[in-house]
């Protein structure tokens, strides 16, 4: 298969290979790649695809990379490269009459205008004859500098390595723009930024013709990206203050709603409802193609369930309030206790396993506390496969997005769920806590 | 709230578990509306598995909605039958109203399209 350049964004380093195995996935295109080529220091990796139009289509919906080329040649030094390039003429050759661009970029460094035109200009050896377009072009060329990642205040002069590529391909990352938080009429405090809730759209595989769902769907940010992307959304909240938008920032829109019709997604965001997962009215069965979600943390937001507080006598349901049963009033809002991370958790990968269809996925946030993560931390179940876990580090705590895929029907999801939970405990357990003691361990007292 | 989503929620208050009374819920004072929405027969076609068919045709008989009593043999080469599906499942929304049980007459308000399925501190 031929190679071609795969140029990342080069923000959120480890996000950027799961996306691209999930793009693979989601159209259907054999890559193959060396992992250990793959380095979080820099950008380019080297892939193989069929064909440059299966390249363009691997990247069209890709958050995380820029553009993808078809390599012609790299090299540490540029003599290098140029004996590389020169190695395959037969390539030039329907580039000569076209019109076409070249695009210099370096990392770890920028570079002068007139260091670019240098660069451009020792190619002439490629003897290309057609106009100069730097708008919409025949052919693109691309020239990448790598000068390494440097804390120090002098980058290196030279490039440790350089590629060079005709450009077949870029990805979305316009979307990122058109849905910035900013932009949007509605929005709350835990609201996900737009690049890492387009990315999470990719994990889950949305697509025209899939049914996603959220649980704790807040302001509704993944109903929006997941549904840009041709899927159907459903979503559903404790708080419906989110939901209708009479609480938190810019309250009084219309909620999610007003976001729905700002993007025009009104005809695929099928409902939003207001109940409480951990006693939700889904009728039994796999019903969705992929679960989205950001659990609550408990740390802005802090995370409530429907319970009481103490013993097991309903206290408040029966209260006469100004005649009426206290639970059939319309302002009735039923009592809710604290639910702790790991429980919370726990309990989405039980949801998951049943309401997942084969071959579905759920693709959710878990905070870890840098210091004590383990990668055992991460919670399994038999039904359902790990296939990516990026990190997003904070310093001493981390969020990771983790994806898993149903791969087997299972019996009743409480029976099986979270099977490591006796003889581990997880360094997520009392996520909320640990925050606000700002994750110092209490350590032992001395005694000599 | 979509006729789809009606499809997929049970009453789930605590000891109402009769499979035939919980399900489908029983629209009560409902306002609906049709609205537009995108098509695509792809997502109909692997929607038909996860609908209950007959707690359909009964909540459509309910609204006065027509429904063919079966689904086709062959529905992904049946064009009226998707467009009929389509308009029933993803057009036709419940605005205001409530759904009850008849089981437990546990009474689910929806609002401005939102139903609200909490349950009260005595039923969970």
């Amino acid at each position: 298969m031929p190679s071609f350049i795969v140029h990342f964004a080069h923000y959120h380093e480890d996000f950027c290979l799961a996306e691209l195995e999930a793009l693979s996935v989601l159209e259907g295109v054999k890559i193959g790649y060396n992992k250990t080529s793959y380095s979080l220091d820099s950008p380019i990796l080297l892939i193989d695809v069929e064909s440059p139009a299966l390249a363009e289509k691997l990247v069209r919906r890709a958050i995380l990379i820029r553009s993808i080329s078809e390599y012609w040649g790299n090299g540490s030094t540029y003599d290098e490269l140029f004996a590389e390039v020169k190695k395959t003429p037969e390539r030039w050759q329907q580039y000569m009459q076209c019109s076409f661009k070249f695009s210099v970029e370096g990392f770890g460094r920028s570079l002068t205008q007139k260091e670019k035109v240098a660069v451009i200009e020792s190619f002439s050896f490629l003897g290309f004859q057609g106009p100069i377009k730097m708008k919409s072009p025949d052919a693109e060329f691309f020239v990448y500098e790598d000068y390494g990642k440097s804390d120090l205040p002098f980058p290196a002069e030279k490039p440790k390595h350089i590629w060079f590529g005709r450009v077949v391909g870029r990805g979305s990352r316009d979307l990122v723009d058109k849905f910035d938080v900013k932009k949007r009429k509605y929005l709350g405090n835990t609201t996900m930024d737009a690049e890492l809730s387009l990315v999470m759209a990719n994990q889950a595989l949305a697509c025209p013709g899939s049914l996603v769902y959220d649980p704790f769907v807040g302001t509704g940010s993944f109903l929006l990206t997941c549904s840009y992307f041709g899927a159907y959304s459903m979503g559903s909240d404790i708080d419906g203050r989110q939901i209708r938008g009479t609480a938190g920032f810019r309250r009084g829109v219309d909620g999610i709603k007003a976001n729905l019709a700002q993007y025009q997604l009104a005809g695929r965001v099928l409902d939003t409802t207001v109940f409480d997962i951990c006693r939700n009215p889904w009728r039994s069965g796999p019903m969705f193609d992929a679960i989205v979600t950001d659990p609550p943390y408990g740390v802005r937001a802090g995370a409530k369930r429907l319970g009481r507080k103490n013993g097991t006598v309903p206290e408040k349901s029966f209260r006469i309030v100004d005649g009426i049963e206290n639970h059939r009033r319309d302002d009735y809002y039923p009592p809710t206790v604290p639910y702790e991370m790991s429980d919370v958790i726990a309990d989405l990968l039980g949801f998951a396993a049943e309401k997942l269809v084969v071959g579905g996925r759920l693709v959710y946030w878990l905070p870890t506390v840098t210091d004590e993560y383990d990668p055992k931390d991460i919670p399994l179940h038999p039904a359902l496969r790990l296939v990516a876990n990026s990190e997003q580090p904070f310093g001493s705590w981390s969020r990771r997005l983790i994806t898993m895929e149903k791969i087997a029907e299972t019996g009743p999801a409480n029976v099986l769920s979270f099977l490591n939970k006796a003889e581990h405990e997880p360094a997520h357990k009392n996520f909320r806590d640990k925050y606000f003691s700002k994750f110092e361990s209490v350590s032992p007292t001395d005694s000599q | 709230m979509r006729l789809i989503t009606h499809n997929m929620l049970k009453c789930h208050v605590k000891n109402c578990t009769d499979p035939d009374k919980q399900f489908p819920l029983r629209f009560k004072d409902v306002q609906l509306e049709q609205i537009e929405a995108d098509r695509n027969d792809e997502f109909l076609v692997r929607m038909l598995p996860r609908i209950d068919w007959a707690a359909l045709l009964k909540t459509a008989k309910e609204l006065n909605i027509e429904l063919p009593d079966k689904v086709p043999e062959s529905p992904a080469d049946d064009g009226e039958f998707l467009s009929t599906l389509h308009t029933v499942i993803l057009e036709t929304h419940v605005k205001d109203g409530s759904m009850v049980c008849d089981g437990c007459g546990h009474e689910y308000k929806i609002t401005n399209g939102i139903p609200n399925m909490l349950l009260a501190e005595h039923e969970i």
